[in-house]
């Protein structure tokens, strides 16, 4: 009482609140929230991999601040990393693990959740085989833990029919690098922004996904001619001194068409490829289907652009290719992957200093997972079916060869597919939240309830949480330790400043304790593991030789160092900067690059009366991916706290629509209401935009189930939908269909014709 | 392996590698020449509009998610695929000629000797005043703290070579500090550096703000939240204080005339007259109190004569309420006439005083809807209302003929007042300035039926029950006459209350744009 009367007369202005202290190490800081410590990390984020400090207060995480020192991000946090500590107190936390008793969540005992976990897998196991229990997980994990799930999940629970959310972003990266290059990995580095003459950012919006690399850019002394392709003038399209708006997924057709150009001109580096590359015969062949007029309708950028762009990768000193989603998320994403290798190959512009085709990752770990996870390889990039190379492994970690999985299980669609199917009947998701991140949401969920068990493991309770039979609790970044790799191949030290919550335990310690709960399965393959550095220092026995080397690593060097790129070993001690330069051949068996000849394939759905417009979708800063880290920290969510969609004011017009209205957007998949309208020229007539983090707009009930052949990797970024306005409910006429040399969708017969209408040359 | 310790450097004085002041927590700036001062300078070409820098001022300073010190604010122009996108970043621009202390009546702003603008948080009273008087937006009241509180360019850490908590978090390197010679700025390069599209101009407070822009920039620029429209805050305790402050100098002015006009014979006022002339003020004045943060400091709001025309206002209407109360007793002791009349001019004129100082608060140009002769015309000619006060008063007290004229002056100068009103409104219709157009759009999309209602009450209560009252006096029908002028008066002081309250809540602030969901991130 005496307090409400005070406030009201305003007699504390709580100056004390918000005054300043000294810090020692940051300088003159909040005083309320002054740390008693800080607590040297990464940021568990995105892909790009900064270092920061945690301060603690009380056993609280207060403050996160950059860490000058390292050579990530030097100082600088995105606002999702300045503001990471709010995500560890955020009110969504899982204290306890949960199981459903008569429909109803109860808390309950580790030992419980977990004995009732594991007798129920055992018994699928005894009933439908071991392959009838699928597991997703994620890149958000420690490296450590990625590793340990990845032995429990196929050696343990013997399983493959493993994968990660990873798929959904960068498999196609994986499989493009593998069928180009012979290994999966990064060749690039982020100070090749530093050192290139020209930067080409192509289907990558750094500026929402990965403000950080803007620092790199911005360091570059040589003025470097930055090109920007993508089908929208994004954040990141402002900084382009070329901006190509090619149109949706016609990426693969452009490359080609600059190769084309390349080699008609003879602008090839003829020693280069003579030297480090196979397939050049084919691949001309190939390219004479993409002649630059016939690229030019194809990908509506004319003549005179492509020889520019083609002279620029050709003459430069320097060229750095930097991707993310518009090229993965895609059909073609691996192929597409494999022509922007292509280029650099024809030019040689690779291996060098600002010279790479260089993939950025989208989580803090997708690396990790990819290196160790045994999702798409066995760890160490060894390929499924190598025997020699299971042999090795086996021999290394001591188990008998058989044990060894010799192919790889189904993909994140398949595992999708074979739940509907029945032949998978029991899922272990972990922190990850295809709730809200797969494609083709109406069939997902269908899917997901003909399961007999669902576990989610997780720190928050996200969407697919709550549909979870069980809850196991999960620690989260600044509660564990372990290691982070980076798009840059950094491997980078996570350690912990506070602990779980309740009764939540790290996911290493889950999967070790899980792992108990199965007759021999901890002793034989975690012998003596008590914490996350028995798992490093068995994985660096594991990547020894391999390109993903980490056998020279350890913890404290990643701390002195603001990270180690690997391969680090005695050749390269403190790691090296980039792949395939002279001291590193490429990973095939004749260690030489394979140009690829490549097709581009037209839109499966290309936009249809019915379904006049084009859907892409994609990211803002303010969010992290399905927003179970950050729907809760206001001041990121406040900035976004819905979705919306970006639209031409020619379709606004049509629908009679301004911005700040609500619509709809319907696809043959379904219909999400209430989307509010942001009318832009930041998009062409005929596409439209929206974000794909909003459980409350769930954009993916309209994606298609469209997979690349090779990676798994689903089409996010092209459906065609129809939009609906209050005033135009029946939506867009589309003026002049477009089917020339496309693949047509004619909805109406439910059928895929090929028409061949020769168009105009422009 | 577990790690109780952590290799840590201090950051303090290291100097991270990128060659701008980004991402360092140390900062070399210059030491100031003589006639120099500390700036901003933002770099629009390097923004990417990933608002590290709004984040990063909120860590630092501690402030809840909705006090935003720096802001960014995104605008469109051109078409695809020629589409710019045009990111500002602002906090304070710490003006020359700071518009937030010019105002403020309780001397809580202070440009200090390096020119940072800074708030002495003990001295506010929450009057929030700045928050209007800021062409810019810049000071933003904090509710938990019951004190306006603003971007001081991190000071504190400047003073002990720290850098600015946005300086330090922008990957961009788009916000520097720097210094600049105030007489060259002022002289040239001001028009030339020192606007953004969407802002005011530059010269109108002489902000410091070094802008870069992209070359080129299309000539329409939308603002991210262009299609916002939100409603000012209502204000209602100044709604109340102004309209009873002008209805008591009205009444006080009834009261002077009639007491010259009673040496010609009309009715001679006497202390009771004289009491209700004061009672709208007594109660107006402290009811201004509560729309403060620090009501129990409202007598620390006249600190600022010198330049404040709210601490004029205080003054002159404090001492108007005071000179009334003692004109109450003049009567009561019936003091000589001449020597009350020689009070009562001076109590006049001091009145009239405050209601000019009360009307100059509003003539901002940072809220264009007030900046217009139209409040000064509208805030004076409320005093009608004070005549029909005075003329019930008159018929109660049995002097129906003195009521009868007073009653014929009232509604004319209510005619004029509704003159000046609705020409006001009008005004809106053809004024090209996208503030009045958004004005506009609130009285009829927002406050319609309030806006009718306003004026049939004033027709009804201030013109058609007058006229009606009036018959009845001359029929000598009083009861009827009480009556129907207190029902009049009762409406027309509702009309003007909500008049009063569509003019606070319709004014639409020179502003930043802002973004798409959040606005310009002002209430």
């Amino acid at each position: 009482m005496l307090t409400s009367i005070k406030n009201f007369l305003g007699l504390d202005i709580k100056a004390k609140k918000y005054s300043l202290s000294d810090d020692p190490l940051f300088g003159r800081i909040s005083d309320a929230k002054k740390p008693d410590k800080w607590v040297f990390s990464t940021c568990g984020y995105c892909g790009v991999g900064c270092g920061l400090y945690i301060g603690v207060k009380n056993g609280k995480a207060v403050y996160t601040k950059g860490n000058a020192a390292h050579n990530v991000n030097m100082g600088t946090l995105c606002p999702k990393g300045l503001s990471e500590h709010e995500m560890i107190t955020s009110s969504n936390r899982i204290p306890s693990p949960m199981m459903r008793k008569n429909g109803k969540w109860q808390n309950t005992s580790w030992d419980d959740a977990l004995t009732h976990v594991s007798d129920k897998f055992k018994e699928i196991t005894n009933k439908y085989g071991a392959k009838a229990i699928g597991v997703l997980s994620t890149g958000q994990l420690l490296t450590e833990e990625f590793y340990t799930l990845g032995k429990f999940v196929q050696l343990g629970l013997r399983t493959n029919n493993y994968d990660g959310n990873t798929t959904l972003c960068m498999s196609s990266a994986v499989m493009g690098y593998k069928q180009s290059l012979g290994s999966d990995g990064p060749t690039g580095s982020y100070e090749d922004f530093v050192h290139a003459n020209v930067i080409v950012l192509v289907g990558a919006n750094i500026s929402d996904n990965h403000p950080i690399l803007k620092l790199h850019i911005e360091k570059n002394p040589n003025n470097p001619k930055i090109i920007v392709i993508d089908p929208r003038k994004s954040k990141t399209a402002q900084m382009a001194d070329m901006f190509i708006p090619l149109k949706p997924r016609t990426d693969l057709a452009l490359f080609n068409g600059l190769a084309y150009i390349i080699l008609e001109q003879g602008w090839e580096n003829s020693e280069y490829l003579k030297n480090n590359v196979t397939g050049l015969g084919d691949l001309r062949k190939h390219l004479e289907n993409y002649p630059p007029q016939e690229v030019a309708n194809i990908t509506g950028i004319d003549v005179k652009t492509l020889y520019e762009v083609a002279r620029l990768y050709a003459s430069s000193t320097a060229v750095l290719s930097a991707w993310t989603m518009g090229v993965n998320q895609s059909y073609m994403g691996t192929d597409t992957v494999s022509a922007i290798i292509n280029l650099h190959l024809l030019t040689g512009q690779i291996g060098r200093p600002g010279a790479a085709p260089f993939s950025i990752t989208g989580q803090c770990n997708a690396m990790g997972t990819r290196e160790s996870g045994f999702t798409s390889s066995l760890p160490g990039y060894r390929n499924y079916g190598d025997e020699k190379a299971a042999l090795e492994y086996a021999n290394i970690i001591n188990v008998p060869l058989e044990l060894i999985p010799t192919q790889r299980g189904y993909k994140y669609g398949e595992i999708i597919e074979a739940i509907e199917a029945g032949e998978i009947k029991a899922l272990w998701v972990v922190a990850t939240n295809p709730l809200v991140s797969f494609v083709d949401q109406t069939r997902l969920r269908k899917a997901l309830a003909k399961l007999e068990l669902l576990v989610v493991q997780d720190a928050f309770m996200s969407d697919t949480a709550q549909l979870a039979d069980v809850i196991f609790a999960a620690g989260t970044w600044g509660e564990k330790e372990g290691t982070y790799t980076n798009s840059e191949r950094r491997c980078n030290r996570a350690n912990k400043a506070v602990n779980p919550p309740g009764i939540a335990k790290s996911d290493f310690d889950i999967f070790l304790e899980f792992s108990s709960y199965f007759d021999g399965v901890r002793e034989l393959i975690y012998p003596n593991w008590k914490t996350p550095s028995d798992a490093f220092e068995e994985w660096k026995r594991v990547s020894r030789g391999q390109l993903c080397d980490y056998s020279g690593i350890t913890y404290e060097m990643l701390e002195h160092h603001g990270g180690i790129q690997w391969p680090c070993n005695e050749q390269f001690p403190l790691g090296s900067p980039r792949l395939y330069t002279p001291d590193i051949p490429f990973r095939t068996y004749d260690g030489k690059a394979k140009l690829l000849p490549l097709e581009w394939i037209p839109l499966q759905e290309p936009a249809g009366k019915q379904f006049p417009i084009i859907l892409n979708t994609g990211r803002t800063v303010e969010q992290w991916h399905t927003r179970t880290k950050t729907g809760n920290i206001d001041i990121l969510n406040d900035l976004a706290p819905e979705a919306w969609v970006d639209i031409n004011p020619s379709d606004a017009q049509a629908l009679e629509v301004k911005s700040g209205d609500r619509l709809a957007i319907s696809s043959p998949r379904g219909r999400v209401e209430n989307i509010v309208v942001r009318v832009t020229q930041t998009v062409r007539e005929g596409d439209v935009f929206v974000p794909f983090h909003f459980n409350t707009q769930l954009i993916n009930t309209l994606t298609p189930s469209l997979f690349c052949p090779k990676s798994g990797e689903p089409n996010y970024k092209q459906t065609a939908v129809q939009l609906h306005s209050q005033k135009v409910p029946q939506g867009i006429v589309m003026k002049s269909p477009e089917i020339s040399g496309e693949l047509a969708y004619d909805n109406n017969e439910m059928a895929y014709e090929i028409t061949a209408v020769k168009e105009k040359s422009l | 392996m577990s790690h109780t310790s952590t290799p840590l450097e201090s950051f303090i004085g290291y100097k991270a590698d990128t060659g701008m002041q980004c991402g360092n927590y140390s900062i070399d700036v210059p030491p100031l020449k003589e006639g120099e001062q500390y700036r901003f300078h933002f770099d629009a070409t390097k923004c990417v509009g990933c608002r590290c820098c709004e984040v990063a001022c909120n860590e630092q300073n501690n402030n809840p998610a909705d006090i935003k010190w720096r802001r960014v604010g995104e605008m469109e122009g051109g078409s695809f695929p020629d589409t710019l996108l045009l990111f500002n970043s602002m906090s304070c621009n710490h003006c020359v000629d700071p518009a937030c202390l010019i105002g403020c009546p309780t001397n809580s702003y202070i440009k200090i000797d390096n020119g940072i603008v800074i708030h002495d948080d003990p001295s506010c009273i929450g009057c929030q005043y700045c928050t209007w008087n800021c062409p810019y937006g810049v000071p933003t009241y904090h509710e938990e703290r019951h004190i306006v509180t603003k971007c001081h360019m991190c000071y504190e850490r400047l003073e002990a070579d720290q850098s600015p908590a946005c300086v330090q978090a922008c990957p961009s390197g788009a916000i520097e500090i720097e210094a600049v010679n105030i007489q060259e700025w002022m002289e040239k390069d001001i028009d030339t550096f020192g606007n953004m599209p969407h802002l005011a101009d530059a010269r109108l407070t002489n902000s410091t703000t070094r802008f870069t822009l992209p070359e080129n920039i299309p000539l329409e620029m939308l603002k991210a939240d262009e299609h916002h429209l939100k409603p000012a805050h209502s204000e209602l305790p100044l709604v109340f204080m102004t309209v009873l402050t002008q209805m008591s100098l009205g009444a006080f002015g009834a009261l002077f005339i009639g007491d010259i006009l009673s040496l010609f014979g009309f009715f001679k006022p006497n202390w009771m007259l004289a009491l209700l002339v004061l009672i709208p003020a007594a109660l107006g004045l402290p009811l201004s109190a509560l729309h403060l943060g620090r009501p129990l400091k409202a007598l620390s709001a006249m600190k600022n004569l010198r330049t404040s025309w709210l601490s004029r206002e205080a003054a002159a209407l404090g001492a108007f309420t005071g000179l009334m109360s003692a004109n109450v007793a003049l009567y009561f002791f019936d003091i000589h006439i001449s020597i009350r009349l020689g009070f009562e001019l001076l109590t006049m004129l001091v009145g009239i005083y405050g209601i000019h100082a009360q009307a100059m608060i509003y003539r901002i140009p940072a809220r264009p809807s007030w900046d217009r002769t139209s409040t000064n015309q509208k805030f004076f000619t409320t005093a009608y209302s004070g005549f029909f006060l005075v003329s019930l008063a008159l018929i109660l007290l049995g002097s129906s003929d003195s009521a009868t004229v007073l009653l014929s002056s009232a509604m004319i100068v209510a005619v004029i007042h509704g003159f000046f009103t609705f020409g006001a409104y009008n005004e809106l219709k053809f004024s090209p300035a996208p503030q009045l157009q958004k004005t506009l759009r609130l009285y009829r999309e927002r406050f319609n039926t309030m806006h009718t209602l306003r004026w049939i009450t004033f027709g009804v209560g201030a013109l058609a029950l007058p006229l009606l009252a009036t018959l009845f006096i001359t029929s000598d029908l009083t009861l009827e006459a009480i009556t129907t002028l207190g029902i009049g008066f009762l409406l027309l002081v509702s009309s003007e209350l909500m008049d009063r309250f569509l003019f606070y809540t319709t004014t639409i602030p020179l502003q930043m744009a802002g973004g798409f969901f959040v606005g310009p991130q002002r209430n």
